[in-house]
């Protein structure tokens, strides 16, 4: 398999009024096309940092990102939205789905962004809410859905522009236990029936359980990465 | 992403905030209103002063006085030879000479009246000249004046309002009182009886310019140079062809005389003069409604800089998919410009109706007192009748300065969310 991400002796340290305080402290991973990864640690370990950079949100103080293929630290803000666009999916905690819009527009909006006709964007958003079992609640506002059917339009939305990478910063950690587990078995159905990378920020060793490989961290650094086997050995 | 998704985002965020939308608008709606209001109602104001102008003064008119205001009022008077030069001007229609009297009393068997200016004209010119005011109310047919003509003015004849007689009708023969000059024994005037032939009176006809004939009396200009044993004369009129070349015929009158032996006074130049300032003053006003809008302009600021604190998570989700720095600045921009957009049509339909509705309650509430001054022109109507001016410049004019002030007041705030980090505006609560 290839690698799809790369990090390379990535650091990453924020200001805190006068205080430099280090999140990222020499990172170094690759990540293979259709690998499902978790990034386990408590708070404040660099976690969402490093979600960020991945997704080219932010970027690396020192080191380097490779975004299949492509060093993000040499793309300008332009070309750097446009592989967000087109390479990248984004599921957040707090689903951030836009309230004023219906699910569907809300589905729609990365399309809308990158400029596709109209009616290939309304088929496409139809096709994904379908796909994560929406399809009557289309057109429904954020409000009017439940916590495990916004997060199912936040997966929607980031599917539809069928990127290599999707990035869930823990995509369960405010939803129910129940529904937490319907949306790590949708992710893993994508995983498995679409091939696209997942790198999901989590606390919940359910997911953890799903994946193919887990990164530990502990104050901005790797503690330990272990495999499919060995983590779930590792929780036996 | 396509302007039209661009504009219709931009338009739905304004819909979700209607209040905030529809006050930051008005703030547009009055500035534009004002600007058009002024603007229409001042270029009315402006067509109506200039039209009475035009209509109260006699524009292809030249009147030539001897002298001039700053170096002295000249005791020289014209002569047939300063009559013969401008006549021969090119443009030059008509030219006569008139000889000032002074005011003279008329007698009618027992009855008498004052005329505050007798004036020795030659009929058959004068008569040329002023055709729209040297009419007669009634007079015999007359091919050639006769040395006994006497033509009275409305008012002279009609000395009392209420007195429906007049002082003399045609055919009627009076005397007139002239003083004549004497050298001997010593200088000295001497009042002398002569009797006229009534040949016409005149219908009122009030002042356009500077004379009003319903104050004068008419003699015979050759009578007058053999009473007073004299060829010069105090004024000169001319009429020219075409009002617009008044100006320079009046240079050219300048030079056959030396400096301020004459004042030519050129009706054009005094409109034109009147039309300037109305127009400064209409630009004035102008600007000063404008101040409304750059008012309105940053109250857009304000709303937009606490529309993007607000929507700070919005703009960090619109990143985080993919939109661009131009992308979330368009969008911003937008809303700017739909604020201007709206406010402009409607302050531009405002603005015409608040002065459809001012030029009507000034024609209601500002009728000028009926007076009996020698600037007034009965043949006119009454009351200030201002029609605004709808001028399709103006109202793109305005038009665009509303959407252009709205865009520039709205970029920094589109400005600051497009600068905005993704992962801070993220974290954004």
């Amino acid at each position: 398999m290839t690698s799809i991400l790369e990090a390379r002796d990535v650091n990453k340290s924020y200001r805190m009024g006068k205080v430099l305080v280090p999140a990222l402290c020499g990172v170094s991973f690759d990540v293979e096309d259709g690998e499902f990864l978790t990034i386990f640690g408590p708070s404040g370990s660099g976690k969402s940092t490093l979600l960020h950079l991945l997704g080219g949100l932010d970027r690396p103080d020192e080191g380097e990102i490779l975004i299949d293929g492509t060093n993000i630290l040499k793309l300008s803000d332009g070309k750097l939205a446009e592989l967000r666009l087109n390479k990248i999916g984004f599921v957040f905690q707090f689903f951030n789905l836009l309230p004023r819009l219906t699910a569907l527009r809300n589905v729609e909006l990365p399309l809308t962004i990158a400029g596709v006709p109209d009616k290939e964007t309304l088929d496409r958003a139809r096709e994904m809410l379908k796909f994560v079992g929406l399809e009557t609640r289309e057109n429904h506002r954020p409000y009017e859905l439940s916590g495990g059917e916004q997060q199912r339009v936040a997966i929607a939305r980031a599917l539809i522009t069928i990127p290599k990478i999707i990035l869930a910063d823990e995509p369960t950690g405010n939803l129910d236990t129940k529904t937490g587990w319907e949306i790590v078995q949708l992710m893993k159905k994508l995983n498995e029936e679409k091939g696209q990378t997942f790198i999901v920020v989590t606390h919940d060793p359910r997911i953890a359980e799903q994946a193919d490989r887990t990164i530990y961290l502990k104050d901005g650094l790797i503690e330990d990465i272990k495999e499919a086997e060995t983590a779930r050995g590792t929780r036996r | 992403m396509r302007v039209s998704k661009i504009l219709g985002m931009a338009l739905e965020n304004l819909k979700q905030r209607k209040l905030r939308t529809s006050l930051t608008t008005l703030g547009v709606v009055i500035g534009i209103t004002a600007i058009i209001g002024l603007a229409s109602l001042g270029e009315g104001f402006r067509i109506e002063i200039r039209d009475r102008m035009q209509q109260g003064f006699e524009l292809n008119n030249l009147t030539i006085i001897p002298g001039s205001l700053f170096a002295g009022l000249s005791r020289q008077r014209f002569t047939d030879d300063d009559v013969q030069n401008i006549s021969k001007i090119s443009g030059v229609e008509t030219v006569t000479q008139v000889m000032q009297i002074g005011n003279v009393t008329l007698y009618n068997g027992n009855k008498s009246v004052q005329a505050f200016v007798a004036t020795a004209v030659n009929f058959t010119e004068f008569i040329r000249i002023f055709s729209d005011r040297f009419v007669f109310e009634s007079s015999i047919p007359l091919t050639k004046y006769k040395n006994d003509t006497i033509v009275i003015g409305y008012k002279v004849n009609h000395p009392t309002e209420n007195d429906t007689r007049p002082f003399a009708v045609a055919n009627d023969s009076i005397v007139s009182t002239l003083g004549v000059p004497r050298l001997e024994p010593i200088p000295h005037v001497e009042m002398q009886n002569y009797t006229f032939t009534v040949r016409g009176t005149l219908q009122q006809k009030g002042t356009p310019g500077i004379t009003n004939f319903d104050y004068w009396i008419f003699i015979p200009l050759d009578t007058a140079r053999e009473v007073y044993k004299t060829v010069e004369s105090d004024l000169i009129f001319v009429k020219v062809y075409d009002r617009e070349k008044s100006e320079d015929i009046a240079k050219d009158i300048e030079k056959l005389f030396p400096p301020f032996r004459i004042t030519i006074l050129v009706p054009l130049t005094f409109i034109k003069q009147v039309d300037n300032i109305l127009s400064i003053v209409q630009l004035f006003l102008m600007a000063i409604a404008s101040i409304s809008l750059l008012v309105a302009g940053i109250g857009i600021m304000n709303i937009m800089t606490v529309s993007v604190m607000e929507r700070t998570r919005e703009i960090g989700i619109l990143k985080a998919i993919g939109a661009k720095s131009r992308t979330v600045l368009t969008m911003f921009l937008a809303e700017a410009m739909l604020i201007g957009l709206i406010g402009g049509v409607i302050g531009v339909f405002t603005g015409y109706g608040v002065s459809y509705a001012l030029a009507y309650a000034l024609s209601r509430f500002i009728q000028p007192q009926q007076q009996n001054t020698t600037f007034q022109n009965p043949t006119q109507p009454q009351g200030l009748a201002i029609t605004p001016v709808f001028s399709p410049e103006w109202t793109i004019a305005a038009f665009a300065f509303a959407i252009i002030v709205c865009v520039i007041f709205g970029l920094y705030p589109a400005r600051k969310a497009s600068k905005l980090n993704p992962v801070e505006a993220l974290r954004y609560e």
